[in-house]
């Protein structure tokens, strides 16, 4: 094939490798000029030149690391170029693919790549905003994790401890009351359209305000309370009120209470999810479930009705059509299922903002939370170094459970 | 930040159709799709390439500042200035100033309608004492704090705005607050001038950083109803804690009313331990003193009345806060304090309830005052202007107007007279107490708060005693102030 090659065309070659080069590299200078990592406030943004003084005087190693990246990205996107360039078909491929997304990828890379550049730069330092950043290292990092050793700084890892529980709990309760109500809906019955108009309902209902709705219903004097109370004393069983979104007490404490013994605060990791967190993960349950039971609703009705026939004929009753030909169908969508809602519930905000604020006693308090309290300084000083470097963690820890379950739910999902 | 922020605005004002601009798009494309549908696909990628070019000058332009801004909100102040005819003539003193001529400043702060329509009033009659400067009033009723942060720090922020403890804490020490002693001394007005109290939180290494605009603390609010019942007298202006606990054992003995209201919140508690010679950490803000007898002392004090079931948290009687309890007539007293009189008086107009001042512990009577300044960007283009207007609605004359509309205390000692509602005066005189310390613990202000009401949330769930909860919240202090 080289040797096929004429002269010119690998001129040619050469010299759109080298533009290419030149443009991926400027480009993604010039992003990181825009979003490098100076101090804000009016002095330094009042005007271009103020900007790029500051950056001279603070950003030159966030630069020069960037520009590192930028030489092999370009080389890359180089050497692919002069690859494709001979052949006039792929070339045109190359080029108009890459044109086509041209706008979204500038968009993305100024607006979302840059600022990932510039929150994983300032994680390693100390940034409160209007001062210059200063480098402080794995500082930020190691004392994102010194609540294993020191009580006193126990608020992000009791936060992973409550979102670690949200997931365990949340995801499998929703993903088999989704795949149960799809199966409900995909049977044939009355009124179909009327039960999946009322079940996809808290879907659509913004979660504020189921949010807002279920602050009603957990109150002392709620409704939640007035249901258990009423059923109870049928039977003739006292209900003690429960203010369901203010009480820290953990499900292990409670088991272990009423057996006579007790759990100090200082184990408070041994107390399990708390009766506010509970009442939480339940309202999560019933608004994201009706999401995932669309999925599975549109890939039930992807099953051919002639394998339910065959099986038939061939003697299997509900329990082992569903279990040994419906189930494995549908591992892709459950393989889904599970990973967004993984990702979903490890960052669990909005509920927590609204309804408890983190509390009672730390015991709904997620990640994403305490990033945006210390990002905005809500307790203290403006801590936005030490928000990177927790979201980063966060992104790690949401990457491998990603990493694990596709290593253990997708095998064999290519069968189908 | 700012340019997200400055991005969604523009495009607000460009979707909203105010803006000349949203008009012409409209225009064009009524002109493009609604008329034949001959034009070919050319026009369609032109009028997207327009569409983006306006967004990008629209963008451009919002970044530049004021102009699309202040056309929408300089209109209503001079129209609201000849509406509000009958404050406007009283505009009382002199420019506090020599401003620069032809000043434009704009000014931002939360609040309801009646907190807007009262500085409003106020930025008339500094119009009127200070002629020749332009006051754009742009109210942000929620999420006020990280609007101010992001605009600061994208270069956008207001002049003058109102400074609470988060941003003193973000903006003091960080260089974005202007100094105001100068101006003050050209002004004639002294930090003295003040409730002293209220300057220890705008003040920083001797330099003063806001000048208070407001204040509010707590008074011993109790239903004269709930007493009657339990045949014992009303409380009286000279109180004890030990008092208030009697009481609250007779009214619940009674058993139609609760005692007394408190949450697990710190600034409930506070009022104990200030009268009982504690404080949450030293008057430097440096080392925490939770792990002492005297505020310990008072945490038992309470977890004690708590445990007698004198004492009830409002989630406990079904309410959502204490003064809630209050307008539904489940308990006898709480310490509350001014938000009381407009809260009654819209939601709970026909019970009767009553105020005295705060109860005296065992060393002394001391409150807890709740209070927000007036501060001035220190990039702003006319540091005297702002000044003046910070000064001026701060100043004696104009807070002799804010105290008549009932909306507020003044923030000058003895403007406390004017008080004229009798709830009010009786809620107000524990501001004026020697003791009486502000809420403010220095640039960990929250870190303190959450930790103490923690403490106190422990001990009342019985979790911990209260020797232990405050050993915990005493190291979580620590911490937060070592900089951690």
């Amino acid at each position: 094939m080289e040797t096929q090659i004429n002269p010119s065309k690998r001129w040619g070659g050469l010299g759109a490798a080298f533009v290419t080069f030149l443009v991926v590299f400027v480009l993604l200078m010039v992003i990181a000029l825009v979003n490098a990592p100076t101090m804000g406030g009016s002095k330094v943004m009042s005007s271009v030149s103020s900007y790029l003084s500051e950056v001279r005087k603070t950003a030159i190693p966030f630069l020069v690391a960037v520009g590192i990246v930028a030489l092999i990205v370009g080389g890359v996107a180089a050497v692919t170029v002069y690859k494709v360039w001979p052949d006039r078909r792929q070339r045109n491929n190359l080029l108009s693919a890459y044109g086509f997304i041209a706008p979204y990828l500038l968009i993305t890379l100024i607006f979302t790549i840059g600022v990932i550049l510039f929150a994983f730069y300032i994680s390693f330092t100390n940034y409160d905003i209007f001062t210059t950043p200063q480098w402080v290292g794995l500082h930020n990092y190691t004392k994102a994790f010194a609540g294993f050793t020191d009580p006193s700084q126990k608020d992000f890892v009791q936060s992973l401890y409550n979102v670690f529980w949200y997931s365990l709990i949340v995801v499998p309760i929703q993903t088999a009351l989704a795949i149960g109500l799809a199966m409900m809906l995909n049977a044939s019955m009355r009124f179909k359209q009327f039960f999946r108009m009322i079940f996809y309902a808290p879907s659509v209902t913004s979660s504020v305000v189921i949010t807002l709705i279920f602050m009603w219903f957990y109150l002392k004097t709620g409704y939640i309370n007035f249901f258990f109370a009423k059923i109870l004393g049928v039977v003739g069983i006292q209900w003690q009120n429960v203010n369901w979104l203010g009480d820290p007490r953990g499900l292990f404490q409670l088991i272990v209470t009423a057996f006579g013994g007790s759990i100090s605060s200082d184990q408070w990791y041994l107390k399990g999810p708390s009766i506010a967190w509970m009442a939480i993960m339940f309202q999560n349950i019933f608004t994201t479930a009706p999401t995932f039971m669309l999925m599975f609703l549109a890939a039930l009705q992807d099953i051919s009705p002639t394998l339910n026939e065959a099986a038939k004929i061939d003697g299997a009753n509900k329990w082992q059509i569903f279990w040994n030909l419906t189930l494995p169908l549908l591992r892709p969508i459950i393989l889904l299922v599970v990973v967004l809602g993984t990702i979903g519930t490890l960052q669990v905000f909005d509920q927590v903002y609204l309804a408890t604020q983190g509390g009672p006693l730390g015991t709904s308090q997620t990640p994403v939370y305490l990033i945006f309290t210390d990002a905005l300084g809500k307790l203290g000083q403006i801590q936005m170094g030490f928000a990177a470097a927790l979201a980063f963690i966060l992104a790690v820890i949401i990457f491998v459970f990603t990493f694990i379950q596709r290593r253990f739910l997708e095998r064999g999902t290519e069968l189908y | 930040l700012s340019f997200a922020e400055g991005n969604t605005i523009s495009f607000l004002i460009f979707i909203s159709g105010t803006h000349n601009k949203g008009y012409l798009l409209n225009q064009f494309i009524m002109f493009n799709f609604g008329g034949d549908e001959m034009k070919n696909k050319n026009s369609i990628i032109f009028s997207m390439l327009l569409i983006f070019a306006m967004l990008i000058s629209a963008c451009s332009q919002a970044t530049t500042g004021a102009p699309t801004t202040a056309a929408q909100t300089t209109q209503p102040s001079p129209t609201s200035a000849s509406s509000s005819a009958t404050s406007a003539p009283s505009a009382a003193g002199a420019c506090p100033l020599k401003v620069e001529g032809e000043a434009k400043i704009t000014f931002s702060g939360w609040g309801d309608a009646t907190e807007q329509k009262i500085y409003r009033d106020s930025i008339d009659r500094f119009i009127q004492v200070c002629p020749g400067i332009s006051v754009d009033y742009i109210p942000i009723p929620d999420k006020f704090q990280d609007k101010m942060i992001a605009q600061m720090a994208g270069g956008t922020a207001p002049d003058v705005f109102y400074v609470d403890a988060q941003l003193m804490s973000a903006f003091a020490s960080t260089g974005q607050l202007l100094a105001l002693d100068d101006y003050m001394k050209q002004a004639g007005v002294s930090a003295n001038d003040f409730i002293p109290a209220l300057m220890t939180e705008f003040q920083l290494n001797g330099k003063t950083y806001g000048l208070p605009k407001d204040w509010g603390t707590l008074g011993l609010i109790y239903l004269p109803e709930a007493f009657q019942q339990a045949g014992i007298s009303e409380p009286t202006a000279d109180w004890t804690w030990d008092d208030m606990r009697t009481a609250a054992k007779a009214i619940a003995a009674k058993g139609k009313y609760s005692g007394f209201c408190m949450g697990t919140d710190e600034a409930r508690f506070a009022p104990f331990v200030f009268s009982n010679g504690g404080s949450y950490t030293s008057t430097d803000y440096k080392t925490a003193t939770l792990d002492t007898p005297e505020v310990k002392t008072e945490a038992q004090f309470v977890a004690d009345m708590f445990k007698e079931k004198s004492l009830v948290r409002p989630a406990d009687i079904g309410a959502s806060w204490c003064g809630e309890a209050i307008g539904k007539q489940l308990v006898g007293m709480t310490t509350e304090g001014g938000w009381m009189v407009n809260f009654m008086a819209q939601t709970y107009p026909n019970v009767q309830y009553k105020a005295v001042q705060i109860p005296k512990g065992p060393k002394t009577r001391a409150d807890y005052i709740f209070t927000n300044a007036l501060g001035v960007n220190a990039s702003t283009k006319y540091p005297i202007a702002s000044a003046a207007l910070a000064i001026y609605i701060t100043g004696e004359a104009n807070q002799a107007d804010i105290v008549k509309t009932g909306f507020a205390y003044s923030t000058h000692p003895d403007q406390a007279k004017l008080i004229s509602n009798p709830i009010d005066q009786a809620i107000s005189a524990g501001g004026l107490l020697p003791d009486s310390k502000v809420q403010y613990w220095g640039v960990n202000t929250g870190k303190v708060e959450s930790s103490v009401s923690k403490a106190l949330e422990r001990v009342f769930l019985g979790d911990q005693t209260v020797d232990e909860a405050f050993k915990q919240a005493q190291q979580e202090v620590t911490t937060a102030l070592s900089g951690q």
